[in-house]
């Protein structure tokens, strides 16, 4: 269905709608004094620009730019804290009309969508393309841009390569070596850095290169994965289109510190709190972890870890302390200052699969899971870790900021992130 | 300290602009949408928009220049202090500060509604507003590097 290259035979082919500078438009739709004006949207703990619009990115500010930098390229700017639970709301809005206009989406990450492009009698991929487009900035208030071609990765740099407020097809082969020929190749998703580097040595520095080169060539330098974009990007697709998102293999929750810190009592809260968030995850896709890696990184570049295998899958509190507990033990390097600390579940089994262990005596068990109980219970009735471990305590500003209690990452469904 | 405020443009009335001659004042950020006016306090004469008892006024900020003998030489006041009653013998009473955007150590923060302020008597009677300050939470002695912060209404920051 996608081989035709003639856009008045082919009736189907792959969209991509992303919304341009999502938090900041997000921001706008709901106060308009920020239209027109350079906005930057904080992230974490109001350390650093997560966002901006297209006014401050004319002065030079970067996304993940500490905001001191960016105060000094722009000092006219305008900084607002974070709000996922409302860029949470604008996207679902955003899904739901890309779902009204095709009958096959993706939702790819908070403001991107994958979708099925189908064309009617009498219409065109470009007027489709316009019309959701239109449709979402009247609907959800946020401006965005839409590209439609043969592949997802070509939907994709058609679209990148429209911004701001876009809508393209590109459909034929002229067209189609037209976008790819003045853009770098590392404008592909999956190609950057040292993949970038290993093209070069080659000549290959756009996608049209890429597009042209010998495909055994690309498959040697990129592997099997480097490959998959090469038939892409010549209009072959090999990315379907995931409706759901495919079962994840790990999980992880945790991050910023928030400061940096060398107290270990402040590492141990942090230890809870993404130990409790982790487990959260881990039940609402009903899984247990089999294994628990603790990663501490330092300001000094240097990362500590710690990893331990459970003798069964859990995904209870007083069993993943236990095993959280020296791993963060290994991963803690007295004297230096941390700065961030994931903790990733790995080898995830079915919840209720894993046998109970010895060790695991009835009284203990049922104890716990009367905690854990108790714990859901008081937190789905009054609010997220109104009921939480009392070694977060010495987290007390983290838990005041109600902004913290609901993060891009608790945003289900989505395949990215 | 938060060291200015800026306000819409849309939301002040003519007649208030043309009184206190605040086109003076006007800015425009970035390459469009509504401009501001701006109060800061090393003005030479430092202003600031209060509500009191449903009218909007345009009033002295602070005493830094020291036109009064006996009000603090400052601009800011601690709730703690409003609360415990320090301000009550010079007949302080709260005020709302209308304000679009605060201003701390070269930050500019989007604030929804206004700070909280109160307006007292100099020896002349003359109004002068207090911006009323609180320890800064976490996030925004990290975006500003500053220990205190406004106390803003009904706004988290």
């Amino acid at each position: 269905m996608f081989s035709y290259m003639n856009p008045g035979v082919a009736t189907m082919a792959v969209g991509h709608l992303d919304a341009d500078c999502f938090y900041v438009s997000a921001e706008r739709v709901r106060d308009r004094f920020l239209e027109g004006k350079p906005v930057g949207v904080l992230g974490n703990q109001g350390a650093c620009v997560i966002a901006k619009s297209y006014e401050m990115k004319r002065e030079g500010v970067k996304t993940g730019e500490p905001i001191w930098d960016a105060m000094a390229k722009c000092p006219d700017g305008i900084y607002v804290k974070r709000d996922f639970r409302w860029y949470h709301a604008l996207s679902l809005m955003m899904l739901e009309a890309v779902r009204e206009a095709s009958r096959r989406v993706e939702y790819y990450s908070i403001d991107e969508f994958y979708f099925r492009a189908e064309r009617g009698r009498g219409e065109t991929f470009a007027g489709l393309a316009r019309g959701l487009r239109d449709r979402i900035r009247d609907r959800v208030g946020v401006p965005a841009t839409v590209g439609i071609a043969r592949t997802r990765t070509l939907a994709k740099l058609a679209a990148d390569a429209s911004k701001p407020a876009g809508a393209r097809a590109v459909l034929t082969a002229a067209d189609e070596e037209e976008l790819l020929d003045g853009l770098p190749v590392t404008e592909i998703a999956g190609i950057a850095g040292r993949r970038a580097a290993r093209l070069a040595a080659w000549g290959i520095t756009t996608c049209l290169h890429l597009a042209r080169a010998d495909r055994a060539l690309v498959r040697r330098l990129l592997t099997a994965s480097g490959e998959a974009l090469w038939w892409e990007i010549n209009g072959t697709p090999v990315q379907p289109i995931h409706e759901r998102r495919p079962a994840h293999k790990t999980l992880s929750r945790g991050g910023s510190l928030g400061g940096a810190t060398t107290d270990p009592r402040i590492l141990y809260a942090w230890l809870v709190r993404n130990l409790e968030r982790l487990i959260e995850e881990l039940r609402y896709h009903r899984v247990a972890a089999g294994r628990l890696t603790v990663l501490v990184a330092y300001k000094n570049d240097r990362t500590g870890q710690g990893r331990a295998t459970l003798a069964v899958p859990a995904d209870r509190f007083d069993l993943l302390l236990d095993v959280a507990r020296p791993c963060l033990r290994r991963a803690w390097a007295e004297g230096e200052t941390a700065t961030h600390m994931p903790l990733i579940a790995e080898d995830l089994a079915p919840r209720g699969q894993a046998s109970l262990p010895f060790f695991d005596p009835p009284g203990r068990r049922g104890l716990a899971e009367a905690v854990d109980r108790l714990k859901e219970e008081v937190n789905g009735r009054i609010g997220r870790f109104a009921l939480r471990s009392g070694a977060t305590l010495y987290l007390p500003a983290i838990y005041r900021d109600s902004a913290n209690d609901f993060d891009i990452c608790d945003i289900r469904g989505k395949v990215c992130f | 300290m938060c060291t200015a405020i800026s306000l819409a443009w849309s939301e002040l009335p003519t007649e208030l602009i043309g009184r206190h001659r605040l086109e003076r004042r006007r800015h425009d950020r970035g390459e469009g949408g509504e401009p501001e006016v701006r109060f800061l306090y090393r003005d030479h004469r430092p202003r600031l928009p209060v509500w009191r008892d449903g009218r909007l006024q345009v009033v002295r900020w602070g005493n830094g220049d020291r036109s009064s003998r006996f009000l603090p030489r400052t601009g800011w006041t601690w709730k703690e202090s409003v609360d415990a009653g320090v301000w009550r013998h010079v007949g302080a009473v709260r005020v709302d500060i209308p304000a679009t955007l605060g201003y701390e150590r070269g930050v500019w923060f989007r604030i929804r509604q206004g700070i909280r302020g109160i307006l007292v008597p100099d020896e002349e009677g003359v109004a002068v507003a207090y911006m009323v300050c609180v320890p800064a939470t976490h996030y925004y002695r990290v975006m500003t590097k500053s220990t205190h912060m406004p106390l803003l209404i009904d706004q988290d920051l």
